[in-house]
């Protein structure tokens, strides 16, 4: 019944009603007092958090096979949620900073996760399309927020076009798998060509074009151009917003359509594509953010390097070690998102006005002047690196041991030593920040040292227990 | 030769001959204008065919949205409703070269296609369009496409004001 319909995906429509009602409420709010707009939408993100919270242990399709609400899309619309949280948090005082403190960053915002959640949702290749459409819209005005200047319109047009140019590819990738199978559901799919009735040309070239346009949302390479030049323009919360969910949104996509549908001899005409895309985008990504000056440029190659750890534990999925593929992909995404947001939570605080204060050499003095940050910074960069005791640790374990069992040496080893060259870079801003003289000035606010220092605490914490995740994630299963 | 025949051979020529004018006309805006009546010639074609869903749709899409579009994108953009330069360059003969070909294709494969003198019996058009409605709010069928289509044009719509709107005050 319709009813039933609705309950299956209340989380996302309350968010989505919430978003309407935050561009309603935002009118009546003056200028003076726009934190209340940011507090309104963290209680709709809550509200949402909660809703999906409820929604756990559920197994279960809705609107006739076009949503799937399952232990997948809960575990991952907590992540996207809690990414809301983490961006209101950095947003907080940053925008009234910059003077670009305006509600339509909170709706929009708001539409975007609501994008995100759809995606895990997804189990019809139109909903995956329109979800991809959802969550990237406002984002390229998100990224040319702080508007009057020039970066930020840069940003904004450049990730535009080459976006509008990536949901191309997708829908024709759609187009084609239709064209092979006529059907766009998952399972209508996978039974179509199950049953020899679907065209196998049309079927892989569907698929090469997926991979195409979810490689442009991962920023795999060779699809990464934007991501630089994207990050560095975009007000930096929400790059931070950007470098943790629209990764997690586009590995979705992955995870959701390739488990489903590209397997058995599919899988076997492309996973050499998809190992040569995760080396490559290991090695590009962390050599090229040894010679990066710019702090945001610098962890924007970051981001790259770990989109490519991620596809390396995606690439055994079409093996027997899909439930490990799956749950180890899941599992570095919390610890990169933790990461990451601590680290953009540092970054957004020590950042001066007009987008000043971003050189990695601005950074210095910061960790003798600021003990926490320059603690919790400590935390965020021996993460990245995978060094023990840290959260990124584990994860990175997890990570090889999936490619290793899953019979993919070569590619374990491409990621060992990657992280070796990238520990080059992140030490590097650790240095500059305890070794070199200066006086920079943290104005981020409380909110942002609050979520700096508490992932530092979770990044440490769950290192030492980290049972629990495992646990999750490993139930994070798919329905199929 | 019937009423019917004489309409269809008059409308053609209207279209084609419009089709020529967009081209050939000078001002950019007289070309939009053409081609609205070229498109609407394409509507009272299909009308003649029975088609009607496609009649609908040719005039609610194409003349209502894409013409409109265009029309305002003259508008907004600076120096284009002046008439400039030739109406031909140097690569003129390529592009002839190249419509021509296409005609030739698509009139070799048309010809070629065994239904190209059957004539269409009245088809379940009237019945097409109703469950085609009804599928599109179909909790079973489309309704989640159908509204999440919906949010995200408001999503677009809010973004292009935020985008397009000068923000005057306010600011450093």
């Amino acid at each position: 019944m319709n009813l039933e319909n609705l309950v299956a995906i209340l989380p996302l429509a309350a968010l989505i009603v919430w978003a309407v009602l935050v561009l309603l409420v935002d009118l009546w709010i003056p200028k003076s007092r726009k934190f209340i707009t940011a507090l309104i939408t963290a209680a709709g993100l809550a509200l949402s958090l909660g809703l999906t919270l409820a929604q756990n242990g559920q197994s279960r399709s809705a609107f006739g096979g076009m949503v799937a609400v399952d232990g997948f899309a809960v575990l991952l619309n907590v992540i996207f949620l809690a990414s809301g949280l983490a961006a209101v948090a950095l947003a907080y005082d940053y925008l009234k900073r910059m003077g670009i403190e305006r509600g339509e960053y909170y709706a929009l915002l708001l539409f975007s996760i609501s994008g995100m959640m759809l995606m895990a949702y997804a189990s019809d290749l139109i909903i995956v399309f329109l979800a991809l459409e959802l969550l990237s819209i406002p984002l390229y005005v998100l990224a040319g927020f702080a508007r009057p200047r020039s970066e930020s319109e840069e940003s904004s047009l450049k990730y535009f076009l080459l976006g509008a140019f990536a949901s191309g590819f997708v829908l024709y990738g759609v187009a084609m798998i239709f064209g092979a199978t006529a059907r766009t559901d998952l399972a209508g799919i996978v039974a179509a060509m199950g049953s020899g009735t679907g065209n196998p040309l049309l079927f892989i070239i569907g698929a090469g074009l997926l991979l195409v346009g979810f490689g442009f949302k991962v920023a795999a390479v060779p699809f990464h151009m934007w991501t630089p030049d994207v990050y560095q323009g975009a007000p930096t919360p929400v790059t931070g917003f950007m470098s943790v969910a629209v990764k997690a949104a586009g590995f979705t996509a992955l995870l959701r359509v390739f488990t489903a549908l590209f397997r058995g001899d599919v899988y076997a005409d492309l996973w050499p594509l998809l190992w040569g895309m995760a080396a490559l985008t290991m090695i590009a990504g962390n050599v090229l953010a040894i010679s990066q000056k710019n702090i945001k440029r610098l962890l924007a190659y970051s981001s790259i390097a770990h989109a490519g750890y991620l596809l390396m534990a995606f690439v055994p999925y079409g093996t027997r070690l899909q439930g490990d593929a799956v749950a180890s992909t899941l599992f570095y995404l919390i610890a990169y998102g933790l990461t990451s947001f601590g680290a953009w939570a540092v970054v957004v605080a020590l950042e001066k006005n007009e987008g000043m204060g971003l050189e990695i050499e601005d950074f210095a003095g910061a960790g003798r002047r600021y003990p926490w940050l320059g603690l919790a910074m400590i935390v965020f960069m021996l993460s990245f690196t995978g060094i023990p005791l840290t959260l990124g640790f584990w994860g990175k374990l997890y990570l090889f041991r999936t490619a290793v069992e899953g019979g993919y040496i070569g590619l374990a080893l491409v990621g060992l030593l990657t992280s070796i060259v990238s520990a080059y870079y992140y030490l590097r801003v650790l240095v500059v920040m305890y070794m070199k003289p200066g006086e920079p000035v943290a104005q981020g606010g409380p909110w942002v040292n609050i979520l700096a220092v508490a992932t530092a605490a979770a990044v440490v914490l769950l290192a030492l227990f980290p049972g629990p995740i495992l646990d999750l994630v490993s139930k994070a299963i798919m329905l199929q | 030769m019937t009423a019917l025949q004489i309409i269809f051979l008059f409308v053609a020529a209207v279209t084609l001959a419009s089709a020529v004018m967009v081209v050939s006309a000078r001002r950019m805006m007289h070309a939009a204008l053409w081609l609205v009546l070229s498109l609407a010639g394409v509507a009272v074609i299909f009308a003649l065919l029975d088609a009607g869903f496609f009649t609908v749709v040719q005039v609610l899409v194409y003349i209502g949205a894409i013409a409109i579009l265009i029309i305002f994108a003259i508008m907004l953009t600076r120096k284009a409703m002046e008439d400039v330069g030739p109406q031909l360059n140097r690569g003129w003969w390529l592009a002839a070269l190249a419509a021509v070909g296409v005609f030739a294709g698509l009139a070799v494969v048309l010809v070629s296609w065994p239904g190209v003198n059957a004539s269409a019996g009245a088809g379940p058009d009237a019945n097409l369009i109703v469950t085609f409605g009804k599928d599109l709010v179909d909790p079973h069928k489309f309704v989640m496409p159908f509204e999440v289509a919906s949010v995200m044009l408001l999503a677009a719509l809010i973004g292009a004001i935020y985008v397009s709107v000068e923000h005057k005050g306010g600011q450093k």
